[in-house]
């Protein structure tokens, strides 16, 4: 679970960036807007899922 | 020993890959950063709960009021909770937002302390003649 999962979200960063670069030179800024938005919110999910799990050991750990 | 390298090791590692993305996307920073942030605190957490089954024997040993330690506990977990998202919000740069966050992890930590402030109260009233 550890190390990988912040290889993933590197991965997903620049796949995103090279996307954006593609596309731009391509011609079209909305898409590349689009694929921006779309990596992000992916690993937003990742990273909610996580902080979750956090909270959660935190909580049963001091039992708040 | 072995959790000491691993958390350096997350550490090194987030750094760079985070100056690598920093050029090109620099909303991902951030994110490796929480990531980075995570994964050292959940293996620090690990090793918190033998720390806190410690203070909890000890308490009960010395015969101190276990309504008060849980009280402590829970106010540790809060400043740990509080603390990881203040430096976050201080390392992209929203200092107002960190210090709000303080502000309101302050009140909750007080508002859950005023038994113990009441029961030390009636304590010194009680001594004193």
């Amino acid at each position: 679970m550890d190390i990988n999962l912040l290889f993933k979200i590197a991965a997903i960063g620049i796949l995103v960036a090279v996307l954006h670069q593609v596309l731009v030179r391509a011609g079209r800024e909305d898409q590349a807007m689009m694929t921006t938005l779309a990596g992000l919110i992916i690993v937003l999910s990742i990273v909610i899922k996580e902080i979750s799990t956090l909270f959660e050991s935190v909580r049963t750990l001091f039992n708040l | 020993m072995s959790e000491v390298i691993k958390i350096i090791g997350i550490g090194m590692i987030a750094l760079i890959i985070i100056i690598v993305i920093k050029q090109y996307r620099p909303e991902f920073a951030i994110y490796i950063s929480i990531i980075a942030g995570i994964l050292i605190l959940s293996i620090s957490l690990q090793k918190m709960g033998e720390i806190v089954t410690l203070i909890q024997s000890v308490s009960e040993k010395a015969g101190i009021n276990g309504k008060f330690i849980s009280i402590l506990l829970k106010i540790t977990g809060i400043a740990i909770l509080t603390e990881f998202a203040v430096s976050v919000c201080k390392d992209s740069g929203e200092s107002a937002i960190a210090s709000k966050i303080e502000m309101g992890g302050k009140v909750i930590i007080i508002s859950m302390s005023i038994p113990i402030i009441s029961s030390l109260l009636e304590l010194m009233i009680n001594i004193l003649p």
